[in-house]
C-alpha cells in the first residue's frame, strides 16, 4: 500500500494502481475518454485527464499514472491549471465536432456532451469551417461510422487489435486528417465487432439497427441474461414502447467482462419477425393446420396424449428455463407416467468439483482445449479469455483437427485418456503432456457435444488433480443456451431416472422450443410417433408432423432461471410481454388436466448478478471412463461439422446479420488441395451419400491432412466422409 | 376602526359607475377577439423554405414536455426519401392535445425552431381521440371551423388592435 493525496485527502491504494481507479475510491472524478482497463494498458490519447502533479511543470494525463509513494495529484476540483487544461482540451476536442446532436444516436447518454457541459468551456471560438467526411460510412452491415463525431480516443482500434484480436478495425492518416477505417474498406467482419458501438465515447460508430429507434429518455433498460448461447452473458435489453430495441452488456466481470458477441447483441429482433407463429395451430383430418383457440389447442393436446398413455417422449432444445423443463419434466413423469427424454446436452454432476468462474481462463498457467468444435462457434466469449490468457503468457493448447495438435476428429475422449495414462503418450501429445504436468494452474475446455457429460475430461482433471496438485477448473461447453439447467431439472425431477428414446413406435412425442424442432434426432423420432405436440417460436421441417403446434416464446420474453456452463444459475427477466401465454403458462394449464399443480408464474431465485455457487467437496469416485474406438476409416476424407454461431433461427431473422453467416465453404488441408489440383478460392464439388454440392475452396494451414470441416448447414445430408473434387473446366464455363 | 367598510364601499361604487356604461359584448364566435403575441394555442410545425420539415426528430420536445404527451418515432433519411435536412427525421409526430397543458416547454426545448405554439385556440373536439394531432395535421394550416364574420378584421396576420395601436 502506497499513501497517495487527491485534492488534499489521503488515500491509501495498492501500488501500481491506476490513478483513475485510485481518485474514484475516494469519490473523485478524474473525466476520461480514452481510458479503458479492459483494453490493455493506457495509451494517453485524448489528455481529457489532465491533472496536475506537484513536483512537475506541465500537467499530466493522470490516466497514465500510478499509485506511487507520496505523489500529490490535484485534480479539476482544487486545480485552476488542470480546470483550465481539461476545458481547454474539450474546446479542442470540439474544434472539428459537428455538434449534430439532435441527429445522433448518442445524444443524451453521450460522455462527451457530458464532460463539454460539467467541465468544458460554455462557448467557441472556432470561427472556421469545420472538417467535414461522407456520413454515415457502413463499414459493416451492423455498424455506421461517422468520421466527423470522432475524437480518435482509439478505443475501437485497441479492441480489435488487443481484445478480440481481428485486426480489421484500424486508423490511417495523420493528425487532424486521422480516421478509422477497416482494412482497405473491407466489411467489418468479426464475431465480436458489435462491442466498439458502446466503447466509442460518442456517436461515431453507431448500430445500424439501433439508429434512430429511440432516445435515452423514451426507454427502460432490463436487466437480463443473454438466451442464444451457453456462455450468459449479463445484459441490458433497452426496451421503447414495448418492443426490444437494443441489447447492451451488463459487465458481470466473472462472466464475460462486458463483451458480448455480435448473435447475442443483434439478433433480438428476431422476436417481430413477420412469420412468427402467434395462434395455436391444431391439425384437422384433411384440412391440414387451423389456428384453433387456446382452450381448443389444450383440448386437442391432452387428447392427443392421453391416447398414447405412457408411450411419451420428450424432447428438450437446451433453450428451456429450469422452471419450464421442470414443469414440463413433471407432466410428463407425474402425470403420464413416461420416463423417456432426448436431451440436448448431457451433465455430469460430479465436474463441479471443478467449477470456476470463466475468469479463472485467463489466470490459468495451461488451458487445453479438446473436441473438434471452434471454441468461438460454441461460447464465444470463452475463446475471449483463451486470448487474454494467451496475452498473459498462459499456455493455450487447441487439440482437434485444426489445431496446435492435429488430433484427428472425433479423438477427444482418447487423447483424454493418453494424457491420463501419463506413460505411452503418443508423439505430437508428448509437449502438451509436459506442459500439463508441471503446471500449478490448469483450465480444461471441452468443446464438442459429449453423450457422457464431460465424464471424460472429468477423469484427466481429477488425474492433475490428485497425482499433478494443480488447480484445475473444467468447462464443459454445452451446445444450448441452458443444456445444464435442462439436463439437471429433469433429473431432478425423476430422481437420476431416464430413459432413451427407445425403438418402434411412440404413442406421443412433445418437442419443446425451436431447437429441438430442428434437431434431425427430432424429425427421427416424429416419424415414428403419433401424436407429436411442438411449441415452437416458428415453421420449421418439424412442426409439418406435428399434430398440435403452440405458439413459443423467446428469452426475452421469459421470466426464469438459466444455468450457464459453469453451472451459475442466472436470473433471466421478462423485457416484454409476449402477445400470448409464454411456455410456462401453457404448461401450467396442461399440467392441470393431468392432476399436476404448476405454478405459472417463476419466483425470482437469482440475484441481477449472480455468484457462481462454490466448487462442491471433490468427490470423485467414478470408475474410469473408457475411450470410445475411434471411427473405423474409409475412402475420401473425413468430414468435420462446424456448428456456426451465426445460425439457426434467430440469426436467419435478422436481415443485418445475413452477411456474418457461414460462407458456402470446404476447408482443406494444403496437401489434400495440392494432391487434387485444388487453388483456393476454387469452386469444388462436394460429394457424399449420394449427395454434392458446389462449394468454394478455402485451404487451412493448420488442418489435419485427411480432414475437411464444412459448416453444418453446408453439410446437410453428408455422411462422415466426403469426397472432394475440382469442378471440371467445362463445367464452371 | 378598520378600513373595510370604507374599501366596501369604494367598490361598490366602481361596480355601480359601471352600470351606466355601455355593455362591452364580444359576438364570438362571429368576431373573434384576437390574441396577444406570445399567446400560445395549438402548435404548428414548420418547414423550410425548400420544403424540407424543420423537424429532425430528436425527441428534445418530448424530453422536455411536462404533460408527456408527444410521441415522436423518428426514421433515417435515404436519399430517395429525403424529409428533413440531417440525418433522421420524424417518421411519426403525435401530440395529445386533450392532455397539453400549452406550457411551451417544446417550443423551447427545440434546437431548430421546428415547433411553435400559435394562436389557434379552437380546438375542441366531440372525441378524445380526435384531439391526438398527427405531424400532418400539425404541419397543415389548422382547420377553421368557426365562421368568421370579418376576416379583413379579425383573422388577418396583423390583427386589428395592432394594426390600430
Ligand atoms: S470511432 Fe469512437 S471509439 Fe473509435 S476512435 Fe473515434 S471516438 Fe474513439
Ligand atoms: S405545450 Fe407543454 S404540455 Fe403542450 S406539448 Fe408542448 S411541452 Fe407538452
Ligand atoms: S420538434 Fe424540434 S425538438 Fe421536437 S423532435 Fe422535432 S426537431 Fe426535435
Ligand atoms: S483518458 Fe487520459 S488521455 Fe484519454
Amino acid at each position: 500500500m502506497v499513501r497517495v493525496t487527491i485534492d488534499g485527502q489521503e488515500v491509501l491504494a495498492p501500488k501500481g494502481q491506476g490513478l483513475v481507479e485510485t481518485a474514484a475510491s475516494v469519490g473523485i472524478e478524474i473525466p476520461v475518454f480514452c481510458y479503458e482497463p479492459r483494453l490493455g494498458p493506457p495509451v494517453g490519447a485524448c489528455r481529457m485527464c489532465l491533472c496536475e502533479v506537484e513536483g512537475l511543470p506541465k500537467l499530466q494525463a493522470a490516466c497514465t499514472l500510478t499509485a506511487t509513494d507520496g505523489l500529490v495529484l490535484r485534480t479539476a476540483r482544487t486545480s485552476e491549471q488542470a480546470a483550465g487544461g481539461q476545458s481547454a482540451i474539450l474546446e479542442f476536442i470540439l474544434l472539428n465536432h459537428p455538434l449534430d446532436c439532435p441527429d445522433c444516436d448518442k445524444g443524451g447518454e453521450c460522455p462527451l456532451q457530458d464532460l463539454t457541459f460539467r467541465f468544458g468551456p460554455g462557448s467557441t471560438r472556432m470561427q472556421f469551417p469545420k472538417r467535414t467526411f461522407d456520413k454515415p460510412i457502413p463499414i459493416s452491415p451492423l455498424i455506421a461510422l461517422d468520421r466527423e463525431r470522432c475524437i480518435l480516443c482509439y478505443r475501437c482500434t485497441r479492441f480489435s487489435e488487443s481484445v478480440s484480436e481481428d485486426g480489421q478495425l484500424v486508423a490511417a492518416n495523420r493528425g487532424a486528417q486521422s480516421i478509422i477505417a477497416t482494412f482497405e474498406d473491407e466489411p467489418y467482419r468479426a464475431h465480436f465487432s458489435g462491442n466498439v458501438l458502446e466503447l466509442c465515447p460518442v456517436g461515431a460508430l453507431t448500430s445500424t439497427t439501433y439508429r434512430f429507434r429511440a432516445r435515452p429518455w423514451e426507454i427502460q433498460n432490463v436487466p437480463t441474461v443473454c438466451g442464444l448461447c451457453p456462455v450468459g452473458c449479463n445484459v441490458w435489453a433497452t426496451t421503447r414502447e414495448g418492443k426490444v430495441a437494443r441489447i447492451l452488456s451488463r459487465n458481470h466481470p466473472e462472466v464475460h467482462e462486458g463483451w458480448l458477441c455480435d448473435k447475442g447483441r443483434f439478433a433480438y429482433d428476431h422476436l417481430r419477425a413477420e412469420d412468427r407463429l402467434r395462434t395455436p395451430l391444431v391439425r384437422v383430418r384433411r384440412r391440414g393446420f387451423e389456428e384453433a383457440s387456446h382452450e381448443a389447442a389444450l383440448d386437442a393436446a391432452e387428447a392427443g396424449l392421453r391416447a398414447a398413455g405412457s408411450s411419451v417422449v420428450v424432447a428438450f432444445s437446451g433453450g428451456e428455463t429450469v422452471e419450464q423443463a421442470t414443469a414440463l419434466a413433471r407432466i410428463v413423469r407425474e402425470g403420464l407416467g413416461s420416463d423417456a427424454a432426448l436431451l440436448p446436452d448431457d451433465w455430469d454432476a460430479a465436474l463441479d468439483a471443478f467449477r470456476a468462474p470463466l475468469s479463472a481462463i485467463r489466470d490459468a498457467d495451461v488451458c487445453l482445449i479438446l473436441g473438434d468444435d471452434p471454441v468461438v462457434e460454441r461460447a464465444p466469449v470463452v475463446d475471449l479469455w483463451l486470448r487474454a490468457a494467451r496475452r498473459a503468457e498462459a499456455e493455450v493448447i487447441a487439440v482437434n483437427p485444426a489445431g496446435d495438435v492435429q488430433a484427428a476428429p472425433g479423438s477427444a475422449a482418447q487423447v483424454c485418456a493418453d494424457l491420463r495414462e501419463g506413460k505411452k503418450v503418443p508423439t505430437e501429445l508428448r509437449e502438451t503432456a509436459k506442459s500439463l504436468k508441471s503446471a500449478k494452474r490448469v483450465a480444461l475446455v471441452w468443446s464438442e457435444d459429449d453423450p457422457t457429460g464431460g465424464r471424460h475430461v472429468g477423469a484427466l482433471a481429477n488425474e492433475l488433480h490428485e497425482n499433478g496438485r494443480a488447480e484445475v477448473a473444467v468447462y464443459v461447453l454445452p451446445r444450448t443456451p441452458n443444456g445444464r439447467g435442462v439436463a439437471t431439472a429433469w433429473y431432478t425431477v425423476g430422481e437420476g431416472r431416464s430413459d432413451p428414446p427407445g425403438e418402434g413406435e411412440i404413442g406421443a412425442l412433445v418437442v419443446s422450443g425451436d431447437e429441438a424442432a430442428s434437431d434431425p434426432r427430432v424429425a427421427d423420432l416424429a416419424a415414428r410417433a403419433s401424436f407429436v405436440l411442438t411449441t415452437a417460436m416458428f415453421q420449421s421441417e418439424l412442426t409439418a408432423w406435428s399434430h398440435v403446434v403452440l405458439p413459443g416464446t423467446s428469452y426475452l420474453e421469459r421470466e426464469g432461471t438459466y444455468v450457464n456452463l459453469e453451472g451459475r444459475p442466472q436470473r433471466l427477466r421478462r423485457a416484454v410481454v409476449p402477445f400470448g401465454p409464454d411456455e410456462l403458462e401453457w404448461l401450467a394449464q396442461l399440467a392441470e388436466r393431468f392432476g399436476v399443480a404448476i405454478d405459472p408464474w417463476a419466483a425470482p431465485t437469482a440475484a441481477e448478478q449472480a455468484d457462481l455457487p462454490p466448487a462442491d467437496e471433490f468427490a470423485w469416485s467414478r470408475p474410469d471412463p473408457q475411450a470410445p474406438p475411434g471411427k473405423p476409416a474409409g475412402p475420401g476424407l473425413e468430414l468435420v461439422r462446424i456448428g456456426a454461431l451465426f445460425s439457426g433461427a434467430a440469426v436467419e431473422r435478422i436481415p443485418q446479420l445475413q452477411f456474418q453467416r457461414p460462407a458456402a465453404e470446404v476447408e482443406l488441408a494444403h496437401e489434400d488441395a495440392s494432391t487434387r489440383g485444388i487453388a483456393p478460392g476454387e469452386a469444388v464439388v462436394v460429394t457424399s451419400n449420394g449427395t454434392s454440392r458446389e462449394l468454394r475452396a478455402g485451404l487451412n494451414r493448420k488442418l489435419r491432412v485427411g480432414v475437411v470441416r464444412i459448416p453444418a448447414e453446408h453439410a446437410k445430408d453428408f455422411g462422415d466422409r466426403v469426397q472432394v473434387s475440382r469442378l471440371s473446366t467445362g463445367e464452371s464455363r | 376602526m378598520s378600513p373595510q367598510p370604507f374599501d366596501s364601499l369604494k367598490g361598490f361604487a366602481v361596480t355601480f359607475r359601471q352600470m351606466f356604461k355601455k355593455p362591452i359584448t364580444q359576438q364570438y364566435p362571429e368576431y373573434k377577439r384576437p390574441v396577444y403575441p406570445r399567446f400560445r394555442g395549438r402548435h404548428r410545425l414548420w418547414r423550410h423554405e425548400n420544403g424540407l420539415e424543420k423537424c429532425v426528430g430528436c425527441s428534445l420536445c418530448a424530453a422536455a414536455c411536462p404533460a408527456d404527451c408527444i410521441r415522436v418515432v423518428a426514421a433515417e433519411n435515404t436519399p430517395g426519401n429525403r424529409v428533413s435536412p440531417g440525418e433522421r427525421y420524424a417518421r411519426i409526430y403525435e401530440i395529445n392535445l386533450s392532455r397539453c397543458i400549452f406550457c411551451g416547454y417544446c417550443e423551447l426545448a427545440c434546437p431548430f425552431d421546428a415547433i411553435t405554439l400559435e394562436a389557434e385556440f379552437e380546438i375542441s373536439e366531440y372525441s378524445r381521440d380526435d384531439l391526438i394531432y398527427t405531424k400532418d395535421m400539425l404541419l397543415a394550416e389548422p382547420v377553421k371551423r368557426m365562421p368568421v364574420a370579418d376576416r379583413d378584421l379579425y383573422d388577418t396576420p396583423t390583427p386589428v388592435w395592432k394594426a390600430e395601436s
